[in-house]
């Protein structure tokens, strides 16, 4: 009994979000239970499912039709045999579906000529069989199972934790709850499953209905439900600590709410009256002029979903089309480059790379996952809590920290002082929200709250330089290192301490033969990896590096640079690596270890992140445009101190853009898109092409699983915002250090916030590799996961060969004059640099 | 005549703003963001400039100042408040111009912003019992408008619904207490304390009825902060430093607000303690101090009851505006004090946490106390019909 039990909960289970704890966010297919199934049936099945939106509605797809970014041949390239006059008028039309009142007053405008077109239609809809009625999932939550269930799981905001939680949550809350019948089931000393089965019983819900209603009775505490069973099968991702945390226990609790409130049932919404029916077809028939008796059959097949299916094929392949032509033309090769920098293939340091080869035309960029193959968990000096830095498909084996050199009294006293002000900002926030404390806080120092209050919002960039530059008095000093080297012991269970250097070499050695630089490397080679940082935005973590799995990839790019440069890893002699970071929200550089650059090189260096620094200048003013509160004639300056601004201010819902504008991949030669403006839409990864495919297959097993995640997370919160994403921040409310919920008390929302993607244009990934299609063919078919992402068409993807033939395109002058003056999405340009 | 420019600058020109905001609204030509933001800013300006030049004219004692048929009072109460109200009217003017960027609703939180201000100036300047009384009822309805902001969804709606109920029934008793001061002053000098009593509490979420307060953290993050970390919040307990004077005298009443402001206290402690989201958790740590105030009050620390009004109300706005750093707030905390500077927590007695869980049940007793009202006019009004169908039959 308990078994199939568990196996319904298991199989409900795999309709819930896995999004884990907010603080480290790891972009995933929002629908990844359904990736056995082909991607156009898969998102109409899970919209009906959870009572989401498959695509973007027919409005906003007839907008797209009359801005000319859905043109008559895509609609007539998409449709082929099917291109008949009808669908296209379908279409290009908007086709109203009034319901009830809505109807009946537009009837009473149907006059004498069409009146009896009209009956005709109304008396054949009449003889038709109705269709099965509309259904959504319930909406039901009782508070008290939310309060519960965030008070079981908290991480720390209470001041009192929930008793009994090393229970479960089951028995913790029927210890809590005392109710009569939760009472009369601990006498009886029923477990969580045996409890489930009674409720399903008194619910009069038969065993083979089980797994049905258990999924009907999570969806609308889907969020919880989610967290509960991520935190079941990993509870090292939990912030603090996990309590023992069982989705068997959190279905137990939600029948019992069911069992005092009755059944959790879908809304159904009435069929449409033959009226109802009638009516598209009746446009559809003034339209055409077509009178025939076939007519209403062939509106009916092709539905409201199927045209915004074909709509959504249409606006993909223009999409698509606009990027292969833009790809076929000649590679831009570089002759013997001053230096080179390899950065993450994240889409918005696509901007930066442009900028930084145009500001410094004889160098050489590359794009590779952002990790640079250092998969390790790393700490800060100081840190106290390890962070897995890696693409979430790996689990990392090694433990790597920083730690200060030269240990001075000065440094110590410091630090004591850091402490010292650290534990009293503390005191004085909790203690603000106590009784007695609270009211000397608010009595004495209140006021003062006022010189923050005004300055913070007033001038957020001053503030923080102030703050910054007080706090700097205080920041550690000295040399800080990695600690790179391999040593005994182990810091979490089933990691080692370090890198053997037969392991620093595999990673340099990989890296190097990947991105195509084996004994090519110029004399400097930077390695940047990215991060983001914004204040009063729980998504934060959100826009930091997906390829090291929500963090921030300085660390990697860090311990990069010094394996390589590491002499008994002695793979690239007589080249320089510096490992630095990229602040994506700031447009700021930081470099690491920057002191043991050997003299020879420091006027390289130096040149180096001077272009690097104007790249980056360049790189704010184009990300400036897509912000509706900046001007768009700023100079330069002006605008990367109005995105530093941003990062800081309390105030901003919008500090960066993120992935937003995510739409391919390139694997390949940089020669073949270097020069091409690509308006920050295209993953980068640098891939040498002359391979028989072993190395296209780690680059593919690398990168797809990434790159697919970010691209359908950003699809479905766009599609529907509200279902899918977590809807506007603006009622963000963060609970139990897990997540947010809208204002007071609601399901745990998981996905992206509108204010993250309202830039996006939702189509699939086209990920174009640079190879022959024999080749890519069968790299794919080798690839479970791949193969099941393109097959079933969740990706797009394309072999471009190394000799395709080429076209000369049309230039423009500069990045410049490729952006200057506009908001929205861009033509793809060729720069004349 | 300088006292009477002086005061007009301060009030006239949110007023105006509201004015402004709302006749393009109601025309059907909202405001762009740009306009409202850059109005809201100068209002913002303009007024303060008034009030500080204020604070040096204003003598010790205070003075009434007419303006046309209105009396406003300026003294040392009202005056830290109007700061106040100016100051936050115009910090969360210019936050929200960011914060509500390409909302859809933009233009309708800054109207209602604008009334809360133009309503809480006007309670707190208020030189008579009916001007007060405009301005709490201005004060009310932004309230819950603002709170009912998401009115796609149907929680926020229910819980403005909910607030907006609590408010209407607990300003009955301000309303009584207007009707008594108008027309018989002496004759019911012991009732109008209790019956503005029950009106601050109300409005302050006093016991019983704190069970409104963290719903209102339904809007935007911006109008939790000024209304429930800082205006609304306090408006209960001005209005009892206000009324005082009339009703210190009436028998029980200052025993039973500083009963009434501990057991707030207590409850709001007890209850903040198990909260798991930052903005319940700040909620009740709000009514927590508004309690302390309310009892200081009930003992005479007039003073202290403003200072600590004014304090608290600015170190709470600050920390529910930056209420969506938290994750952000920790994580820096660590770094700098280290991991294992907490000791482990004990979890309370479990009856303790029920309690507190279930929000003292305050909630439950007050629908149940509603549901019985209800069923006796239900009842009427059953029997009202019979009445008349009985009547039309013949």
């Amino acid at each position: 009994m308990s078994d199939r039990l568990r196996a319904a909960i298991d199989h409900a289970a795999e309709l819930l979000p896995a999004q884990g704890p907010i603080s480290v966010f790891i972009h995933h297919n929002t629908l990844h239970a359904f990736e056995d199934l082909p991607f156009e049936q898969a998102v109409v099945e899970a919209g009906r499912r959870f009572g989401c939106e498959p695509f973007l509605t027919e409005a906003r797809f007839h907008e797209e039709i009359a801005a000319g970014r859905i043109t008559e041949d895509d609609l007539v390239a998409v449709l082929g045999n099917d291109a008949t006059d009808v669908r296209l008028a379908m279409l290009r039309n908007p086709i109203p579906a009034p319901r009830g009142a809505a109807l009946r007053w537009l009837l009473d405008e149907i006059d004498g000529l069409t009146a009896d077109l009209w009956e005709t239609l109304v008396a054949h809809a009449r003889t038709l069989p109705p269709l099965p009625p509309a259904t959504r999932p319930a909406t039901r939550v009782d508070p008290l199972l939310i309060r519960a269930v965030a008070a079981f799981l908290d991480q720390g905001i209470a001041t009192w934790p929930m008793p009994d939680r090393e229970l479960g949550f089951y028995r913790a809350f029927r210890r809590l709850c005392g109710c009569p019948i939760l009472r009369d089931e601990e006498a009886r000393g029923l477990d969580a499953l045996g409890s489930a089965t009674e409720s399903l019983a008194a619910l009069g819900v038969p065993e083979s209905e089980w797994a049905e209603y258990v999924g009907e009775t999570l969806l609308p505490v889907r969020g919880w439900a989610g967290m509960m069973r991520v935190l079941e099968r990993d509870p090292n991702r939990a912030p603090v600590a996990a309590p023992p945390c069982s989705l068997a226990d959190f279905v137990a609790v939600k029948l019992h709410f069911d069992r005092r409130e009755g059944r959790a049932e879908r809304a159904v919404e009435p069929p449409p009256t033959p009226e109802e029916r009638a009516y598209p077809v009746f446009r559809v028939a003034i339209a055409t002029g077509r009178r025939d008796p076939k007519l209403f059959a062939e509106v009916e097949a092709f539905g409201e979903l199927e045209r915004r299916r074909v709509l959504q094929l249409a606006y993909e392949r223009n999409f698509h089309c606009r990027v292969l032509d833009a790809l076929a033309r000649p590679p831009v090769p570089t002759a013997s480059p001053s230096f080179q920098a390899i950065f993450c293939l994240d889409e918005r340091e696509e901007s930066l790379r442009r900028h930084l080869e145009e500001v410094e035309p004889r160098c050489e960029t590359f794009g590779t996952a952002g990790f640079f193959g250092v998969a390790m968990y790393y700490r800060d000096a100081g840190d106290p809590h390890w962070t897995p830095l890696c693409p979430i498909q790996i689990r990392p084996e090694h433990t790597i920290e920083e730690e200060f050199s030269g240990l001075t009294t000065r440094r110590m006293r410091r630090a004591a002082w850091r402490r010292g002000l650290g534990l009293l900002q503390r005191h004085l926030s909790t203690g603000s929200r106590t009784l007695a404390r609270g009211a000397f806080v608010a009595t004495g120092l209140g006021a003062l709250a006022s010189l923050p209050l005004v300055a913070r919002v007033l001038f957020p960039r001053t503030t923080s330089r102030l703050r910054r530059r007080t706090a700097s008095w205080l920041e550690p000093t000295g040399k800080s290192r990695l600690r790179l080297d391999a040593r005994p012991g182990a810091d979490l269970e089933g990691t080692r301490r370090g890198f053997t250097v037969e392991e620093m070499r595999a990673i340099v050695s990989r890296l190097l033969d990947e991105t195509g630089l084996r004994g090519k490397t110029a004399p400097l080679v930077l390695v940047v990896g990215h991060g983001s940082s914004s204040l009063n935005n729980p998504h934060e973590s959100a826009h930091d590096c997906g390829a090291c799995g929500g963090g921030r990839g300085g660390p990697n790019a860090r311990a990069f640079a010094a394996m390589a440069n590491d002499p008994r890893v002695g793979l690239a002699p007589g080249t320089w690596f510096v490992g630095g970071v990229h602040n994506s929200c700031d447009d700021s550089i930081e470099f690491f270890d920057t002191d043991l650059i050997p003299n020879a090189l420091r006027a390289k260096f130096e040149a180096a992140a001077t272009a690097l620094d104007e790249a980056c200048l360049r790189n704010a003013h184009e990300r400036s445009r897509r912000f509706g509160q900046v001007p768009l004639d700023l100079p330069p300056a002006e605008a990367r101190r109005r995105m530093e601004a941003q990062s800081e201010d309390l105030a901003q819902p919008r500090p960066e853009y993120g992935h937003a504008t995510n739409a391919f991949a390139f694997i390949g030669r940089r020669e073949r898109t270097r020069g091409l403006f690509l308006d920050r839409r295209a993953f980068l990864i640098s891939y040498d092409p002359d391979d028989d495919g072993t190395r296209l297959a780690r680059v593919l097993g690398a990168v797809i699983p990434v790159v697919a995640g970010i691209s359908l997370e950003y699809y479905f919160s766009f599609v529907d915002p509200t279902g899918y994403g977590c809807g506007t921040k603006l009622p963000h409310n963060i609970v139990s250090l897990l997540g947010v919920m809208d204002g007071h008390q609601s399901d745990l929302r998981t996905g992206l916030p509108w204010q993250m993607v309202e830039i996006h244009e939702p189509v699939r990934l086209l990920v174009v590799v640079e190879t022959r299609p024999e080749t890519l063919d069968r790299v794919v078919r080798e690839n479970p996961a791949i193969r099941r992402l393109v097959e079933n068409r969740w990706i797009f993807m394309t072999a471009l060969p190394p000799d395709a033939a080429t076209v000369e395109p049309a230039v423009v002058h500069s990045s410049l004059d490729a952006y200057r003056g506009a908001r929205g999405h861009l033509p793809f340009a060729h720069l004349n640099a | 005549m300088l006292e009477t420019l002086l005061t007009l600058g301060a009030v006239a020109p949110p007023a105006a703003l509201l004015a402004f905001l709302g006749i393009l609204s109601l025309v059907g030509r909202p405001a762009p963001e740009r306009v409202t933001g850059t109005a809201t800013r100068w209002t913002f300006l303009a007024a303060m400039v008034s009030f500080a030049a204020l604070v040096f004219v204003v003598p010790a004692g205070g003075l009434d100042v007419q303006l046309g048929p209105l009396t406003f009072r300026l003294d040392g109460l009202s005056l830290p408040f109007l700061g106040l109200t100016l100051m936050l009217h115009g910090v969360v003017g210019a936050f929200a111009h960011r914060y509500l960027h390409l909302e859809r609703g933009y233009n309708r939180f800054f109207v209602m912003l604008s009334l809360l201000a133009v309503g809480f100036s006007v309670t707190v300047l208020a030189g008579s019992i009916e001007l007060l009384l405009a301005g709490w009822e201005l004060v009310g309805i932004s309230s819950a408008l603002l709170i009912g902001y998401f009115h796609e969804r149907p929680m926020p709606v229910h819980n403005a619904m909910r607030t907006w109920v609590t408010y209407k029934l607990t300003d009955i008793g301000l309303m009584a207490a207007a009707v008594l001061i108008i027309h018989d002053p002496a004759g019911h000098a012991s009732w109008i304390g209790w019956l503005v009593l029950l009106s601050a509490a109300g409005k302050s979420a006093l016991v019983p009825f704190s069970g409104w307060l963290p719903r209102a953290m339904e809007g935007p993050t911006p109008s939790s902060a000024i209304f429930y970390g800082a205006l609304s919040v306090h408006a209960g307990a001005y209005l009892l430093l206000r009324m005082w004077p009339q009703i210190e005298s009436t028998p029980g009443l200052a025993a039973a607000v500083v009963a009434l402001g501990v057991l707030t206290a207590i409850h709001a402690t007890l209850t903040e303690r198990v909260q798991t989201d930052i903005k319940s958790a700040l909620a009740y740590a709000s009514l927590t101090q508004v309690g302390i105030i309310v009892a200081e009050i009930g003992l005479g620390l007039h003073v202290l009851a403003v200072v600590h009004s004014v304090g608290h109300a600015c170190l709470r706005s600050l920390q529910i505006l930056r209420a969506p750093s938290l994750l952000h707030d920790l994580r820096h905390v660590e770094e700098t004090v280290g991991a294992t500077a907490e000791a482990p927590r004990s979890a309370p007695p479990r009856r303790f946490y029920r309690l507190a869980l279930n929000r003292f049940y305050f909630d439950e007793l007050l629908d149940r106390v509603v549901g019985a009202c209800l069923g006796v006019l239900r009842a009427f009004d059953a029997l009202e019909r019979e009445w008349i169908s009985l009547w039309g039959r013949r």
